[in-house]
């Protein structure tokens, strides 16, 4: 029982890097495949052709292996010394995570965010420009609430694969949940904190459901 | 002087001429149908009045402000973004399939371009819109959702919409086309009502009763051409195409 407790509290403190890793992936994935998306959409071919390789090598390639990349790249690549790439009290090998995190899924959710935005009939647009609204007041007030209204089971989809792709943190030996789970199971000798973080996932994808099926709920208003 | 003057428009798509000169002059408080048989550029020739697309050469002055010129020289030019976002401001435009934004209710569909295009207060907004909403028998249903309402009291709130602005003159694209029968009648009562307040408007339509009824100008428009306009086109068609397409009615 004691054993018990102690995973738990072991796990928990991993779960503090994995709720970490979540939130700020997501907050600067999803402004980033905003962007991302109206780069790919573009009129600009180069900038388009630039995004599309840009989004094909992000989704065609493992996200461990992009980590890693990011991770030593700036040692390999600019011999940089990993230590001064601290970001205050994170570990640069954190701030390599969030990076590479960002970086895959913007360009997931950029597809999504595009195919919602090409998904808008014309007529919105063209109803907005006649009433003088700015390029700008379009996109923000007319286009993107409903946007975001399409593109939510999509966007739902990836936030729980995001939770469960957070393990992946441990190649670059980020003290995750995972990691923890994967110690604390090879001194144990037992299964019991695989099945403890798997409970902990799963608990936190239930909590993801629940509020993304709030969130359509508002929404549903219009259809 | 006009309130819309066309002159020579033409308009192609690619190789497709589908405008090939018009001439279209609209007085202030005059009501022109356009009528003719489909794919003739009604729509385009509108959709050129309004900005949607861009004319190849020709002239538009809508309330006495140049949209766009062709000079001596051959060079078609459209005004500054200034002048064209004020230009925009002075008429509206009603769409088939009404166009209105879901996410808002009737309500914000009517005042949101009050607020933040023409800078109104949200009580003077506000006011405007009750005002409207209250002339078109739609009260009840200022905080309503446009999926909520029928087709009729969407395209109701769509004029409203364009009305909002005060617009020096009103377009209509088959205002009645994405209706059900019984439902055009709300809808055209409502234009017929602008009509007798003396609204400047241009509507293309299939109507023809209600084109003869409320048109002071019939213009049959065919092949990218007007092949005839006046006061009786329906009544007493000159042309034999005309007549042939009024045949069909
Ligand atoms: N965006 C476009 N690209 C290419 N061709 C177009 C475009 N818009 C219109 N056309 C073509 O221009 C011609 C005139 O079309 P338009 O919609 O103006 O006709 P209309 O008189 O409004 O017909 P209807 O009564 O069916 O609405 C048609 O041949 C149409 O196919
Ligand atoms: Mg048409």
């Amino acid at each position: 029982m004691a054993e018990l407790q102690s995973t738990l509290f072991q796990l928990a403190g991993g779960l503090r890097f994995t709720v970490g890793i979540f939130f700020l992936t997501l907050l600067f994935s999803i402004p980033l495949g905003l962007i991302v998306a109206r780069g790919r959409m573009s009129k600009n071919k180069i900038l388009a052709g630039v995004v599309r390789i840009y989004i094909s090598v992000m989704r065609g390639t493992p996200l461990m292996l992009q980590l890693l990349l990011v991770y030593f790249g700036p040692y390999y690549v600019f011999g940089v010394k990993l230590a001064d790439l601290d970001v205050g009290p994170f570990k640069y090998r954190f701030v390599a995570t969030i990076i590479g995190f960002s970086l895959n899924y913007a360009a997931y959710f950029a597809e999504i965010f595009r195919g919602g935005i090409q998904s808008m009939p014309v007529g919105q647009y063209e109803a907005a420009q006649i009433l003088g609204f700015s390029r700008m007041q379009t996109f923000f007030r007319i286009i993107l609430p409903q946007v975001i209204k399409r593109v939510l089971p999509s966007v739902t989809n990836e936030v729980i694969t995001l939770v469960k792709d957070t393990s992946l943190a441990q190649v670059l030996a980020v003290t995750e949940m995972f990691t923890m789970a994967k110690n604390l199971a090879s001194t144990q000798v037992s299964v019991m904190p695989f099945i403890a973080a798997g409970a902990f996932y799963y608990i936190m994808n239930g909590v993801i459901e629940i509020v993304m099926t709030r969130a359509e709920k508002s929404m549903s208003y219009y259809s | 002087m006009g309130v819309l003057e066309m002159k020579d428009i033409c308009k192609s798509f690619d190789s497709l001429k589908v405008l090939k000169g018009i001439d279209l002059e609209v007085k202030k408080g005059e009501v022109v149908a356009i009528i003719g048989p489909s794919g003739g550029g009604k729509s385009t020739l509108l959709r050129c009045a309004t900005t949607l697309e861009h004319i190849d050469s020709g002239s538009i002055v809508i309330a006495g402000e140049t949209l766009v010129k062709t000079s001596s020289s051959g060079l078609t030019q459209y005004t500054d973004k200034k002048t064209l976002q004020d230009i925009r401001g002075k008429f509206g435009l009603v769409f088939q399939n009404f166009n209105l934004f879901p996410h808002f209710s009737v309500r914000r569909n009517i005042t949101e371009s009050l607020v933040h295009v023409h800078k109104k207060s949200r009580d003077e907004a506000d006011a405007i819109c009750d005002a409207l909403l209250e002339k078109f028998d739609l009260t009840s249903k200022a905080d309503a959702y446009p999926c909520n309402l029928s087709g009729g009291q969407q395209q109701r709130v769509s004029i409203a919409r364009a009305l909002a602005v005060n617009p020096e003159i009103l377009f209509f694209d088959e205002p009645t086309s994405a209706l059900d029968p019984e439902l055009t009648s709300g809808v055209l009562k409502v234009i017929r009502e602008l009509a007798k307040e003396k609204m400047t408007m241009v509507i293309v339509t299939h109507e023809m009763s209600f084109a003869r009824d409320v048109a002071d100008k019939i213009v049959f428009m065919d092949g990218g051409v007007i092949v005839e306009q006046g006061a009786d086109v329906i009544s007493n068609p000159h042309n034999e195409r005309t007549r042939e397409f009024l045949s069909k009615f």
